[in-house]
């Protein structure tokens, strides 16, 4: 049994953002619960409101929209893991949804609630800081776009008011011959949160790096993007040493934590060599 | 070999459809009308005096029944073979998560949330958190009044190394004297959780006069008789019922939490359950101890072990009352089933303010054997010859006594290796950077106390009592299969029943291997004794004489006469039930041991540390199995867990406390993280008991370790002397490694 | 609220606080359902919420307001066992039996979602479900038979 709270369920998407409104700091948005229900469980939160938002039509789609993914912040990890619509669209994103904990987990986890989370050691905003997405946070004050590189502030902290939620992520559809991974190193067990992971998107012209985004996930207080090695990639001959040395540059991105998933040192290494990987694997053809 | 019909059949589990269907009841599923939550106040200190414990607010709470403290449980210690834990800490708290109150209240909730409200003013002492502190000269002494503790060896002045064992043979200096060469080395293990998914739980309720218990314990007797003496009552007021138990491994020996149900529900006046969250069971349950194994071997330059000198640390924790016998074994399996003639092996048992470690599968040898046979490498290593070839040069033959002086019958372990070697294709070339490790262990089968009981009932049923709480090893089917085999009756008709403690008075419970030996050994004599009284009530019923009368399974026949009858319809028509009974008491040492002999296959990224384990072999000298299915089941789960121990499990201790507080952090191997693995069997007439069986539950868990470690240092010629093997350690090892080597060469480089 | 448990229509007033694990174990007396994490990683109480596979101690009972549950208690038909039940008995899938209502009720939607899982398959799906006793290989082992015995 958790602790005595009051459990809302509206029927509609203003409804929500009303009931969000009216009760602030008190309220917090209920989707899959996964991570909500361990924060009460622990009393890390005990909100007096939750806002169920299951049930709110139209925010459990994934569409296909032009050249973005639109998928909807209820819909669960597990659909977008196995949705054919995304792994033919964005195939990294598909892959890397279906890296988050478990199964179980990922049947009951959503896409929104999962970024409002704002873990650092989540996987998904790797892949979708690689991709450019951003996602669309309403409030009964209106609706705005955030990019999803800027929606982490620190640990367990985003850019979303007490008030707002994501309504949808939009997910740029990569160009057709960008290449795409993401490497998550699991020294442990398959089961694990990463010591260090990395999405990479590229895209190579006549042996030039075209374009390149890097991002990775637990390393350091919110998912970071590693700027420096784009820029130092982007417009290059792609070569493996160009490559080794751009990775070198990720350094500066991160800022790791020790814990029982290896020591900050260890994971700064760790966040080079598994840059250096996923841009071998994005930039360099098999040929190369 | 005899012609069984049961024994060695592949048997499905006795509990298996109970527990498939979920109807299998647990300590936490036992539905006890008007209980009572318990919850407990933890200490947050590792070493404090407690000024004074304000319990007011919690009393005040609506919904709590009783709040209690050190004051309110009596002055008894518990333990099992040495009895220094209190109940609740009384006066003084000696680890972080030592438990301090206890509430019991309508709902858990609210009894955690009272738990909260108790305010325990500590004044803290100086700690000692690991070996190097606890051993200084001026470390406090954590238990100045050691002596006075029942199952204490006294000392002659109080020390918190507790118990400092020192066993010579032969002459260790004249051994190393004449050595060629001498190789030290001090190898190190972490606290290890048993990790069985089902947390301590103890129900307790007053009825009738007595109190009804219901705890997760694989030792009923026992603990039924260490409950009484430590809330001071005899044991017959006391009755510990029967519970399907949700693993062992070695934790579920001692409930931590019972006593103090006890007095909760004396104190409340309704019946407490207390079960434990995983946070308390990381916290403050009763892990594999770590320990710091140094060794110094003497050999000659032939690989010839002359000498060889263990000092066996072991790091305690707070309390010595949840380790069976006072101290862990483990020591000799340091020096190992080899051919040494001089050894000295020291084991030193050390009081530290961490959480007390307790028993965990064949405690005290992965810990050894991981020093040993990490070391055995280095040593073959010095000598430039192949880790298989020293090993087969120095381990005995049937008839030589082991390196700690004790002598087994039907010694197998060189068979053992070699199977282990020919599996793995040890010889095989090795792909760069895969390497191939190999390590050695055995365990006997303990003796104790056991009884059973065969009912031949009218119509047919055949009823086996047992006072065996089944913790999930099986030793309830093979106590079936037993009963089957000696009866010639199907198993379905084989009904178990369990006893509570009532049943019988003294009985060991599972433990130490036991099972294989004492349990299968009584199960077969109750059968025995079943029969014969069978024999004997045809006999007068006829008025025959018992040797005119044979029986075949159901079917009696009688010398003389033409017509075949049968026992169950017998009964029926006799009105009467045929009751068989053994109690056995073997206290006999250890004669027969089961050797294991494993290699690991490696693959080292080099860039990253990351081990994987390509393939594990493990090759056993088993006897005859009872049942393959159970059998490779033990192995199975013993290999994962040694595979967990070496790789990745520790509980973290960090200024005292545990800090991997969740499965979320303390991580065990998932279904994806398992490697290939060859199970080689060597079977023989060679065991113990009626069958020549061995225990199988403890050894494969035993060399895991080392076997991966030696592997990792065939890949990439690192040595990690210390548990787990984490990616990190081998990338620090290989970067070391890198930097020594190019200092090397620097001089070169300048030439 | 209403819901369906195993079948069986079940209308209770459960508290918003409470967690779907203890509307099981507590208010309808399935304690086939084991908790042993508590945190949603060990999966010893894994459900079915409408077909997919849940961790009954991180649900709010609230989440399963008309939905259909189905537990360890739900799995056999009419006293005849699934046959991943089966499966798991002869090919010794358990142990000490805490962990198995939970690694049923995985290995049945796995079978359910893919009738013919590869090992690799299985590993994946059943990795959420820790086993202490048997090192998985005869839980993975009986998850073939089964899937063999239904294809």
């Amino acid at each position: 049994m958790l602790h005595d709270f009051t459990f809302h369920r509206p029927g509609t998407l203003p409804e929500a953002l009303a009931l969000l409104d009216e009760h602030g700091y008190d309220a917090r948005p209920f989707a899959g619960g996964t991570a909500l229900v361990v924060l009460m469980k622990q009393s890390l939160a005990l909100p007096e409101h939750l806002v169920s938002l299951d049930g709110i039509e139209g925010m459990s789609e994934i569409r296909l929209d032009g050249e973005a993914l639109h998928i909807g912040a209820l819909v669960r990890h597990r659909d977008v893991e196995t949705s054919p619509l995304v792994r033919e669209a964005a195939p990294l994103l598909a892959e890397t949804y279906g890296r988050v904990a478990t199964v179980r987990i990922r049947n009951m986890a959503t896409v929104g609630g999962g970024l409002a989370h704002a873990d650092p050691a989540q996987d998904p905003p790797a892949a979708l800081i690689a991709l450019g997405a951003s996602v669309r946070a309403v409030s009964s004050r209106g609706a705005r776009t955030i990019a999803v590189e800027d929606l982490f502030f620190d640990y367990y902290e985003s850019a979303l008011e007490p008030d707002e939620i994501i309504e949808s992520v939009a997910v740029p559809r990569p160009a057709p011959d960008a290449r795409s991974v993401y490497l998550k190193f699991l020294p442990r067990t398959e089961d694990d949160y990463a010591t260090v992971a990395v999405a990479a998107v590229g895209e190579v012209d006549d042996g030039v790096c075209t374009d390149v985004r890097v991002a990775l996930i637990a390393a350091a207080p919110t998912p970071v993007r590693a700027t420096e090695v784009e820029r130092t990639l982007t417009g290059q001959p792609v070569t493996a040493e160009a490559i080794r040395e751009a990775a070198e540059a990720v350094r500066d991105h991160v800022d790791p934590l020790d814990d029982f998933r290896g020591s900050a040192d260890y994971k700064r290494e760790m966040a080079v060599v598994f840059t250096r990987r996923a841009l071998e694997r994005t930039l360099l053809a098999e040929d190369a | 070999m005899a012609d069984y019909v049961e024994i060695g059949m592949p048997t499905p589990r006795v509990d298996g459809v109970a527990k498939v269907t979920g109807a299998a009841r647990y300590v936490a599923d036992q539905p006890i009308p008007g209980a009572l939550s318990g919850a407990l106040v933890h200490s947050t200190r590792s070493h404090a005096r407690i000024v004074e414990i304000d319990t007011a607010e919690a009393r005040a709470l609506p919904g709590v029944h009783a709040v209690i403290t050190g004051e309110d449980v009596g002055h008894y210690l518990y333990g099992r073979m040495i009895k220094d834990i209190p109940v609740l800490a009384r006066g003084v708290v000696r680890y972080s998560g030592e438990r301090v109150a206890a509430v019991a209240a309508e709902t858990e909730e609210i009894a955690r949330h009272a738990a909260d409200l108790i305010e325990v003013t500590y004044e803290e002492l100086p700690a000692v958190l690991d070996l190097d502190a606890a051993l200084a000269p001026d470390a406090p002494v954590l238990h100045p009044d050691l002596n006075s503790y029942p199952g204490m060896r006294p000392l002659d002045e109080p020390s918190n190394a507790y118990r400092w064992t020192v066993d010579n043979r032969g002459d260790l200096d004249a051994g190393f004297a004449e050595a060629d060469i001498i190789v030290e080395g001090v190898y190190e293990t972490q606290r290890h959780h048993q990790a069985y998914l089902e947390p301590h739980a103890s129900v307790v309720s007053f009825e009738d006069g007595r109190a009804h218990v219901w705890t997760n314990t694989k030792a009923p007797q026992n603990i039924r008789d260490d409950l009484a003496a430590t809330v001071g009552i005899s044991r017959d007021e006391i009755v510990l019922h029967h519970s399907h138990i949700g693993g062992d491994f070695g934790g579920k020996g001692t409930p931590m939490d019972l006593a103090v149900c006890y007095f909760l529900a004396q104190a409340a006046g309704r019946p407490v359950r207390m079960v434990a969250d995983y946070i308390e069971e990381f916290m403050a349950g009763m892990p594999r101890h770590s320990t710091r194994t140094r060794l110094r071997t003497g050999v000659m330059r032939d690989g010839t072990i002359r000498a060889h000198h263990v000092q066996f640390f072991v790091n305690s924790g707070a309390y010595a009352g949840y380790k069976p016998a006072g101290v862990i074994g483990g020591a000799p399996r340091a020096a190992g089933p080899y051919h040494i003639p001089n050894t000295r092996i020291e084991a030193v048992h050390v009081y530290t303010n961490i959480v007390p470690g307790g028993h965990m599968r064949a405690p005290g040898s992965p810990q050894a054997v991981f020093a040993l046979e990490s070391h055995l490498d280095e040593v073959a290593g010095r000598l430039g010859m192949d880790p298989f070839e020293f090993r087969m040069r120095n381990l005995i033959d049937d008839g030589e006594e082991t390196a700690w002086g004790q002598h087994f019958e039907h010694v197998r372990v060189k068979e053992t290796l070699e199977a282990a070697a020919d599996a793995a294709g040890y010889a095989e070339p090795r792909a760069p950077l895969v390497g191939r490790g190999i390590a050695i262990g055995d365990h006997g089968s303990g003796g104790g106390i056991g009884n059973a009981e065969v009912a031949l009932e009218p119509g047919g049923r055949v009823v086996l009592g047992t006072a065996i709480f089944d913790q999930g090893s099986g030793t309830h089917t093979t106590l079936q299969q037993v009963v089957a085999e000696e009866l010639r009756a199907p198993l379905h008709r084989i009904e178990l029943q369990v006893w509570d403690t009532d049943g019988t008075v003294d009985d060991s419970g599972i433990g130490g291997s036991r099972a294989s030996r004492v349990n299968t050994n009584v199960a077969y004599q109750a059968a025995q004794d079943a029969r014969r009284k069978l024999v004997q009530l045809v006999a007068e019923r006829l008025g025959e004489p018992e040797a005119a009368i044979t029986l075949d399974g159901d079917e009696i026949r009688v010398e003389g006469r033409e017509e075949v009858l049968r026992w169950p319809e017998l009964l029926v028509e006799w009105e009467e039930r045929v009751v068989g009974r053994a109690y056995i008491e073997d206290r006999e040492p250890v004669r027969v041991t089961g050797f294991v002999a494993q290699v690991a296959e490696v693959e080292v990224d080099p860039e990253t540390g990351e081990l994987r384990v390509l393939g594990l072999t493990t090759a056993h000298d088993v006897g005859r199995v009872l049942n393959p299915v159970g059998h490779q089941g033990q192995i199975n789960g013993g290999v994962v867990q040694g595979l967990g121990y070496a790789l990745m499990e520790e509980l973290a201790i960090e200024d005292g406390r545990v800090t991997t507080l969740s499965f979320g952090d303390y991580k065990i191997p998932t279904s994806f993280d398992i490697p290939e693995l060859r199970t080689v069997l060597l079977e023989s007439e060679d065991g113990v008991g009626p069958y020549a069986i061995k225990g199988i539950g403890e050894t494969p868990n035993v060399p895991v370790a080392a076997a991966i470690a030696n592997a990792v240092a065939d890949a990439v010629g690192v040595r990690i002397a210390d548990l787990p093997l984490t990616s990190e350690k081998v990338y620090r090892a290989l970067a070391d490694e890198a930097s020594r080597s190019s200092r090397a060469d620097a001089p070169e480089s300048t030439e | 609220m209403r819901l369906t448990v195993n079948g069986q229509p079940v209308e209770t007033n459960a508290p918003p606080g409470q967690l779907l694990i203890d509307l099981l174990r507590a208010d309808l007396g399935l304690t086939g359902t084991k908790e042993a994490c508590s945190v949603g990683v060990c999966g010893a109480c894994t459900v079915l919420l409408d077909g997919r596979m849940v961790a009954s101690c991180l649900a709010l009972a609230a989440q399963a307001e008309g939905a259909d549950v189905v537990t360890v208690e739900g799995l056999a038909d009419d006293e005849r066992l699934d046959p991943i039940q089966e499966a798991f008995l002869e090919r010794g899938g358990l142990q000490c039996g805490i962990c198995t209502p939970g690694q049923l009720v995985a290995a049945r939607s796995l079978l359910n979602a893919n009738p013919a899982p590869s090992e690799d398959d299985a590993k994946r799906w059943m990795m959420g479900n820790l086993c202490r006793c048997t090192g998985y290989y005869q839980i993975l082992e009986a998850i073939a038979a089964a899937s063999q015995g239904e294809a």
